[in-house]
C-alpha cells in the first residue's frame, strides 16, 4: 500500500518529535490517578483510557500534524504525487492511530488484569466502538487543521473538541448524575458513543442509538474534510 | 505529437482575482517551453493548473492525452512536478525524504541513482533542515525526477543555486531533453529560457503577449549598435540613444545598417571606436514586451 510509505516517515518524525511524544505517551498514563478518583472499578477506568487516548493521541496529535504538514508545503507537494488525496491523509494517520491502538491494548490489558476485569461478552461492540472512534477523531481532526493556522493554534483550536468530550461524554463525569435532558444531548457529542459502545462490550446497554450517532460524526466528518480540508498554507 | 496542450485556461481565485487570462500553448513532445514573465505574471498558477493541482475557472488543459485534474491518477504516474516551493519535513533525512516519495510511485529509480543526478549523495544522512536553499532546489529535482517522468515540470527549478551548481543542473536537464523528457520551465532567469528552451511564451499580467522561438520572439525586436561617435562628421544613420560619449543606433534590419555605418565609415576614413553590434537579446525583448504592456 502506497500510503505506507508515508506513515513510516511520520512515524520517524514522531520518534523526533518531544512534545508529540509527551501529548500522546504521557499524558494518558497521567491521567490514570485522576480517572482512578472519578470511578476506580476497571470497566469505566479502561473506557476513560480509551477516551483520553482518541482525544490526545489520535485527535490533538493529527490536528498538529495536519497543520504542520500543511504549513512545511508538504501535503501540497505530496499532492504532485502519485497519491489520491484519500492516501495523503491515510498515510499521514497512519502513525498516530498505530500509537493509539498499542496503548489502548497496553491499557487495556494491564488494567485488566490489575483489576480484574472480565473478558468483554460482546467484543464486537468494543471493536466497532474503538475502530469507529478512531475514524471520527481523523475525520474531526483533519477539519479543525483547516481552522488552524499555525501548530501553535492548534492548542486553542483543539479546545471546543477537547473540553466538550471530556467534560461531557462522561469521562469525567458520568453521565447518570446529569439531568436527563442535558445527558441525551451530551450523549450527541462524538465520543459519547464511542465510550457507549465500549461500555456495551461489558455490560447489556443500548447500542442502536450510539451506532447511528457514530456514523452521523463519520459522515459529518467526511463532509467538512471534504468541504474545508486546506491542502496549502494559508497566506 | 503534442505532449502538453492548454487552450483558453483563465484561473481566478477565491477573492475573484482573475491571476491567468485566456492562455493556450502546446508543448511538443521532447521539448522543452519555458513560460517566462515578471513576478504576479501568473506563470505560475498557470503550471499549478496544468500540474492538476486546481481546476481552470475556463478552458481546457490536455497532459499525455489527459485532464490532468480530473484524471489525475492517469497523468500523475507518468508527470513529474518540481514546485517552486518544495516541501519536506525538516526532520527527515534527504535520503528518509526520497524513500518516502520512492515509496508512493509506480517504478521508481533507485534512491542512489536520483540523488546523485543531482550530485546530493554527499548529503544523503543529512536533515532537510540543514540543506542550504540550493540544496533543497536540487532535492527537489531528485524527487521530481524519481519516478522516471515523460513530463517535467520544472517551476524556478534554479533559484538561490550558485553559478555551479546551476550549470550542472541545465547540463542534467539536458540530457533528460536528449532522452526525449518533455519539459515545462518557468524561470526568472532569461539566460537559462535562452539556453535551454526550444520555444517559450512572455506572460504579462495573466496573459501571453510573445510566444514562439527564441529567434521568432526576439526578431520582432530592433537590433542595436553602438560606437564611440568620430568628432566633428554628422553620421549617416540615426541615433536613437546617447550616454557618456557612447551613441547607439537601433535598426530592425542590422546587416543592411551595419553596412551602411561600415561603408560610410570607409569611405570618410573616420573609426568606430568600441563598435559593438548584435541582434536583441531575450532580455531586450523582454523588457520591452514588459514596458509595452504596462
Amino acid at each position: 500500500m502506497r500510503a505506507v510509505a508515508v506513515g513510516q516517515a511520520e512515524l520517524k518524525l514522531f520518534w523526533r518529535n518531544r512534545t508529540a511524544l509527551f501529548n500522546s505517551l504521557l499524558l494518558p498514563a497521567l491521567l490514570v490517578p485522576a480517572l482512578m478518583a472519578a470511578d476506580g472499578d476497571g470497566v469505566p477506568l479502561i473506557v476513560g483510557l480509551t477516551g483520553f487516548v482518541l482525544l490526545m493521541a489520535v485527535y490533538y496529535n493529527l490536528v498538529t500534524t495536519f497543520v504542520a504538514r500543511r504549513e512545511e508545503l508538504v501535503l501540497k507537494r505530496l499532492r504532485v504525487g502519485e497519491l489520491t488525496d484519500p492516501e495523503i491523509l491515510l498515510g499521514a494517520s497512519l502513525p498516530s492511530v498505530a500509537v493509539a491502538l498499542v496503548q489502548m491494548v497496553l491499557f487495556t490489558v494491564i488494567v485488566g488484569v490489575i483489576t480484574g476485569v472480565a473478558v468483554p461478552s460482546r467484543p464486537w461492540f468494543l471493536l466497532v466502538g474503538v475502530a469507529g472512534g478512531v475514524v471520527v477523531f481523523v475525520l474531526l481532526a483533519a477539519a479543525s487543521s483547516a481552522f488552524t493556522r499555525t501548530v501553535e493554534m492548534a492548542q486553542v483550536t483543539s479546545l471546543p473538541v477537547l473540553v466538550a468530550c471530556v467534560l461531557g461524554s462522561g469521562v469525567m463525569i458520568p453521565l447518570s448524575v446529569m439531568p436527563d435532558g442535558v445527558a441525551s444531548v451530551l450523549r450527541l457529542l462524538p465520543l459519547t458513543p464511542v465510550l457507549d459502545l465500549m461500555r456495551a462490550g461489558w455490560a447489556d446497554g443500548p447500542v442502536l442509538r450510539p451506532l447511528i450517532v457514530l456514523a452521523v460524526w463519520i459522515g459529518l466528518g467526511t463532509y467538512a474534510v471534504r468541504r474545508w480540508f486546506r491542502w496549502d498554507p494559508r497566506r | 505529437m503534442t505532449a502538453i496542450e492548454v487552450r483558453g485556461l483563465t484561473r481566478r481565485y477565491s477573492g475573484g482575482f482573475e491571476a491567468v487570462r485566456g492562455v493556450s500553448f502546446d508543448v511538443e513532445r521532447g521539448e522543452m517551453f519555458a513560460l517566462l514573465g515578471t513576478n504576479g505574471a501568473g506563470k505560475t498558477s498557470t503550471v499549478e493548473v496544468v500540474e492538476g493541482l486546481s481546476r481552470p475557472a475556463a478552458g481546457t488543459v490536455s497532459v499525455l492525452g489527459h485532464d490532468p485534474f480530473r484524471e489525475r491518477a492517469l497523468v500523475r504516474p507518468r508527470v513529474g512536478v518540481m514546485l517552486q516551493e518544495g516541501g519536506f519535513p525538516p526532520d527527515l533525512t534527504v535520503t528518509e525524504a526520497t524513500k518516502m516519495w520512492a515509496g508512493t510511485l509506480t517504478s521508481p529509480r533507485p534512491v542512489d541513482e536520483a540523488l546523485s543526478l543531482v550530485d546530493l549523495t554527499h548529503r544523503a544522512s543529512v536533515r532537510v533542515k540543514q540543506l542550504s536553499g540550493g540544496e533543497r532546489r536540487r532535492l527537489d529535482l531528485a524527487l521530481a525526477l524519481l519516478g522516471r517522468p515523460e513530463v517535467l515540470f520544472l517551476d524556478e527549478p534554479t533559484t538561490g543555486l550558485d553559478p555551479e551548481s546551476r550549470r550542472n543542473t541545465w547540463e542534467l536537464i539536458r540530457a533528460l531533453l536528449r532522452e526525449g523528457v518533455t519539459v515545462l520551465l518557468t524561470t526568472h532567469y532569461l539566460e537559462e529560457a535562452q539556453a535551454l528552451a526550444d520555444r517559450l511564451a512572455i506572460m504579462h499580467r495573466g496573459r501571453i503577449v510573445a510566444q514562439g522561438t527564441v529567434s521568432e520572439v526576439v526578431d520582432a525586436y530592433p537590433a542595436r549598435i553602438s560606437f564611440v561617435p568620430p568628432a566633428g562628421v554628422p553620421l549617416p544613420v540615426v541615433v536613437t540613444e546617447e550616454a557618456s560619449g557612447r551613441v547607439t543606433v537601433r535598426t530592425n534590419d542590422l546587416q543592411q545598417t551595419l553596412h551602411e555605418l561600415l561603408s560610410w565609415a570607409h569611405v570618410n576614413s573616420v573609426e568606430l571606436s568600441g563598435l559593438d553590434a548584435r541582434s536583441a537579446s531575450l532580455e531586450e525583448a523582454f523588457l520591452a514586451i514588459a514596458e509595452e504592456a504596462a
